[in-house]
């Protein structure tokens, strides 16, 4: 199948619309499952748990979004995977 | 049976692979041996360019019978599942269940990214086209922009399979060398105020949505191009293993086991097309360059992209995170992080890019959905096992391969 540079062009032009065409159709299909079902916060802990991990790590609040993106680089893992519960020194 | 040791001797020595030693054959040796040097000493994208290097030297061994080509042979078994695309699609059902879709779900415009990047693509099938190539070469070309290897090798294996071997090492040497092919490009097209924006969180996602996208996808993207079917609905499918919280034990076995079995039979299979027939050749060379400027160009047109949605919306996106529009995950994502880090060591772009990365990955699939749409019709026809017998190895070319069956038909 011989071609020639106008030909590719074409073909440029109209796959790039596809694409964007798709992706814009995707787009709009997240909002509105977004819109539809919105995130809902997880029930919180049992008071004596929640009071026991504030104790620990209350007022560290930046230290715990430093160790959770390292966390979250190293394991390749979404921070909702995990929790820091407890921080202590060595 | 008389016994002849001279004779004896000259035929043991005759049958040895060094007497059948041709200079294509050890040339693909050093070949190999430099691919085992870069995967083992400089760490490039090791994963694969081992197995493909050590694929390329048992291919090149003579009379191993280890070339894809060797019928009967190990290796020519492992090379069915790239020629009737079976490993990609597999790939993506691994890529699947390893990847996380919420930073795309927090923020979906980021898909426009992935798109943006697919522009590397096509100015490189253009490229393809006007240095000789013809379209279904120039397409299986173009897409070693897309940055994804599977992807690269099921269209070349479609399309092009002639052109396999140095359609998958250009795409997976490049794809090693993202690291290195990106940073000029970003700090080149941004300033030093934009590499320091700094996004917002990104807004937490459903559970609910998380499960429904995958299926949402396949549904709408797979009706629009019936043709992305294979790759992307495996990597919906591998996905859903992942959120939908109910196949653990799936979702650990593609995530880990199946990914790395099939990754070595991938790249064996694509080492062992790298025979010095089909690899010592004007256009091997001629792809390296057009895959370099694939890479570059989807890495300039994601950046490029990133401005203009930096300008939109009032400099809130960072234009970094376009780099990542490539695909090559998680390492696109992890460049831009790098490059935003050094301009502001605050910065932490990771999770953002992460988007653009992933919808690189759908984007990519897209495109090769719209190659398919166009051209798969058109690809060589792969004869049935039985007809093989008849009319030997078809031809690449679409016409010479109609002319060899009607040939094989005539009475």
């Amino acid at each position: 199948m011989e071609a020639s540079f106008l030909e590719a062009v074409k073909v440029s032009l109209l796959s790039i619309t596809v694409i964007f065409t798709v992706l814009i159709v995707l787009i709009f299909t997240i909002k509105l499952l977004v819109k539809m079902i919105p995130y809902v916060a997880p029930p919180a802990k049992a008071p004596h748990q929640q009071s026991t991990a504030q104790s620990s790590i209350g007022g560290q609040d930046e230290h715990i979004a430093a160790i959770s993106a390292t966390l979250t680089m190293h394991l390749g893992k979404s921070p909702d995977e995990f929790r820091i519960v407890n921080i202590s020194k060595l | 049976m008389e016994f002849s040791f001279s004779a004896s001797a000259t035929k043991i020595i005759t049958s040895t692979g060094f007497s059948n030693l041709e200079a294509g054959g050890m040339l693909m040796l050093v070949v190999a041996c430099v691919m085992l040097y870069l995967a083992i000493w400089k760490k490039f994208e090791p994963l694969l360019l081992l197995p493909i290097g050590f694929g390329c030297l048992l291919a090149n061994l003579p009379m191993s019978m280890m070339a894809s080509t060797d019928a009967g042979g190990l290796l020519n078994f492992f090379y069915q599942g790239v020629k009737h695309e079976i490993l990609p699609p597999l790939i993506f059902l691994g890529v699947g269940a390893l990847t996380d879709f919420g930073p795309l779900l927090a923020n979906p415009t980021t898909l426009l990214l992935g798109a943006a990047a697919q522009v590397g693509v096509y100015i490189t099938l253009i490229g393809a086209v006007m240095l000789g190539f013809n379209m279904l070469e120039a397409s299986a070309i173009g897409i070693i922009g897309g940055a994804d290897g599977p992807t690269s090798i099921f269209i070349a294996s479609k399309l092009a399979p002639h052109l396999l071997a140095p359609i998958a090492v250009a795409a997976y040497s490049y794809m090693a060398l993202v690291p290195l092919i990106q940073p000029p490009i970003m700090k080149l097209l941004t300033t030093e105020k934009e590499r320091k924006i700094k996004m917002a969180q990104l807004q937490p996602i459903s559970q609910t949505v998380k499960i429904v996208f995958p299926v949402v996808v396949t549904i709408v993207c797979c009706l629009m191009l019936p043709g992305v079917t294979p790759l992307l609905g495996m990597l919906m499918l591998g996905n859903l293993f992942r959120e939908s919280g109910v196949t653990a034990r799936l979702h650990e076995t593609a995530e880990t086991h199946l990914i790395n079995i099939v990754t070595i039979l991938l790249a064996l299979a694509v080492g062992s097309s790298m025979t010095a027939e089909s690899f010592l050749r004007v256009e091997t060379l001629k792809i390296i360059v057009l895959g370099l400027l694939a890479f570059s160009i989807a890495t300039a047109g994601g950046v490029l992209f990133g401005k203009i949605m930096c300008k939109l919306t009032g400099g809130r996106v960072n234009p970094l995170i376009g780099s990542a529009g490539v695909s090559a995950v998680p390492m696109a994502a992890r460049v831009s992080q790098k490059v935003g880090s050094e301009a502001d060591s605050s910065n932490f772009l990771l999770m953002h890019a992460m988007g653009p990365n992933v919808a690189g990955v759908i984007g990519s699939a897209v495109a090769a959905g719209v190659f398919i749409s166009l051209f798969g019709d058109m690809a060589v026809p792969e004869p049935h096992a039985a007809l093989e017998g008849i009319i030997g190895t078809v031809e690449p070319g679409l016409t010479s391969a109609i002319a060899q069956v009607a040939g094989a038909m005539q009475p």
